[in-house]
């Protein structure tokens, strides 16, 4: 659960506001507005990687600034825009990264955290590429296991960053789709930013608009609402 | 979910390193008995030549290689994990340039401070460390990897420039002293020097260790292991500071080297096929070691007939190598 309270972000002027947001766990948001509007600084901002210019954001209604980084990497996880795979690094290490926040000082991982990589791998459904190297699989694959790592970070909120801008439609359609399961099965609190309206519309998912510098939250809208909103 | 093949690698390399150290041994001019090496540890005889050689020549020979040859590979590993560019090492990044720069300024102008032993590594550390710094700070200012490489190669000039500047002001005798370890060499160390210089060594090793955590996270990108909770600030203090200090020594007692610390973390990658710098660490450590022994080696059989600089050795055989990686992966 995410409540955010009277934010403002930017990086030096203010790009957008908010008043009194509560996004609950359980869901998927989609993150809608035009290109340089400030949806990535917002995500940034959520994350802790960039400071909000005032108001307040409560993880599970703790405030984020009092967060040491260790205890920020056990309550968010992100998915950027494209991995681009690392040469030699195998889909199962790369998955077994997002153990990092919970294993010791040399980063050895128990057979749980094994065992919480191979259920992750199973409900995405890439169980086979584990052996695989990353820069070896398709874009769309690659994509699965940064889903993936977030997943086995198993933060109670996710933020994803544009992930689907280099996937093809059917690639697309499906990680929404998975997205949508899982928050529902695992109970996440899940935020992406996207462009991919019609999709977003198709599973009837709640929009965070961002338009007129202000982010506001839809629980229900029509595409004709929102392309005017953001023309 | 265990790395089998890894372990097994490491066993083979394990059992070839004895096999170079064996080889270097072998290779010198005068041919000496394994009695006459356990005696010289045992029973040190100051008046037999062939003890004397071995204390004085082989031994100090034999470790310079092997710390020389892991220590550099150590550096470029470090740096290419740290700026995430297969072709970055201490002698592109200009890491060995600092060195170059602070030693040549001691060698050159006799600088009191810069005389003593712990005075010739701190040199060459903080020219190395400075170096090192600067290049981070570009570093973040760029997005292309091709353009750090440029960076690099124009700080090198830059500082050989002033390095130049220093040689024509020398006097005859320094500057012959500066010229000879600028060739590189791993005969310069004295038996007395082999104790501060193995616990040096062995310092960053354990370090090298403590840092395998971080290592392993930095491989996806500094935004990327920050998210999964990795103080990045400090740690990329702590690997520029091991970088600096592996390059520093080696630097400060053997020349610069060139292609050592680019070439073998690479080979080392390709042949272990892992990111996880448990494995990379110790598979630098031996790859980079024996590649060294086996070079040195190979000096000392042709020197009789003419010698090779060992800096121009590494240069014959590493640059072809680093050009085959630029086809494999930039194109």
């Amino acid at each position: 659960m995410i409540h955010l309270t009277k934010l403002i972000i930017g990086h030096q002027s203010e790009l957008l506001r908010l008043e009194n947001t509560l996004l609950s766990s359980g869901n998927v948001y989609a993150l809608i507005g035009r290109n340089g509007i400030g949806k990535s600084t917002f995500i940034q901002t959520v994350s802790g990687i960039q400071k909000a210019l005032g108001g307040e954001i409560l993880i599970e209604s703790q405030s984020i600034s009092e967060l040491t980084p260790r205890e920020m990497a056990e309550t968010v996880s992100m998915v950027d825009t494209r991995f681009e795979g690392v040469e030699y690094l195998k889909v199962k290490d790369y998955l077994a990264l997002g153990r990092a926040p919970f294993t010791d000082a040399f980063g050895r991982l128990t057979k749980k955290d094994w065992q919480t990589v191979e259920d992750v791998a199973s409900d995405l459904g890439i169980t086979h590429l584990l052996e695989k190297f990353t820069d070896q699989i398709s874009d769309g694959e690659r994509q699965l296991c940064s889903v993936g790592r977030a997943f086995v970070q198993e933060t109670p909120v996710i933020l994803l960053d544009e992930p689907t801008a280099f996937l093809d439609y059917i690639n697309r359609k499906l990680l929404l789709e998975l997205l949508v399961r899982l928050a529902r099965e695992k109970n996440k609190c899940i935020v992406l930013s996207t462009h991919d309206l019609d999709l977003c519309l198709d599973q009837s998912i709640p929009f965070l608009l961002a338009a007129n510098g202000e982010i506001n939250l839809h629980t229900t809208l029509t595409k004709e609402a929102i392309l005017l909103a953001m023309s | 979910m265990k790395d089998v093949s890894l372990k097994w690698v490491l066993i083979c390399l394990l059992c070839f390193l004895p096999l170079a150290m064996y080889l270097h041994l072998m290779s010198g001019q005068i041919e000496i008995s394994f009695a006459s090496y356990f005696d010289s540890f045992f029973h040190f005889d100051s008046h037999n030549t062939n003890q004397v050689l071995v204390r004085e020549f082989r031994l100090p020979r034999l470790f310079m290689a092997m710390i020389a040859g892991a220590g550099l590979s150590l550096s470029g590993m470090f740096m290419q994990t740290l700026f995430k560019n297969p072709l970055a090492g201490p002698y592109v990044l200009g890491i060995n340039s600092g060195a170059t720069l602070l030693i040549a300024l001691s060698l050159l102008t006799g600088v009191q401070f810069f005389q003593s032993n712990f005075g010739l590594i701190g040199t060459a550390l903080i020219g190395a460390f400075a170096a090192g710094l600067f290049m981070m700070v570009i570093a973040q200012r760029l997005k292309s990897q091709i353009t750090l490489l440029l960076v690099g190669l124009m700080f090198g000039s830059f500082t050989s420039a002033f390095v130049s500047i220093l040689e024509s002001l020398a006097g005859a005798e320094s500057l012959k002293s500066f010229t000879m370890w600028s060739m590189g060499s791993l005969q310069q160390v004295e038996f007395s020097q082999l104790g501060i210089i193995l616990v040096v060594f062995t310092l960053g090793i354990l370090g090298s260790f403590l840092l395998v955590k971080p290592l392993n996270m930095l491989v996806i990108g500094e935004k990327s292991a920050a998210m999964l909770g990795l103080p990045i600030k400090s740690v990329r203090m702590l690997v520029l500071l091991l970088t600096a200090l592996f390059a520093g020594l080696v630097t400060a007692f053997c020349g610069p080297i060139a292609f050592v610390g680019i070439a073998i973390p690479n080979l080392t990658r390709i042949l272990f096929q892992t990111t996880n710098h448990r494995y990379l660490i110790m598979g630098n450590c031996l790859i980079g070691a024996i590649f060294l022994l086996l070079t040195d080696a190979f000096i000392q059989v042709l020197e009789g007939h003419l010698s090779i600089p060992l800096n121009a050795l590494t240069s014959i055989i590493g640059a072809p190598f680093v050009v085959f990686l630029l086809m494999r992966k930039l194109r």
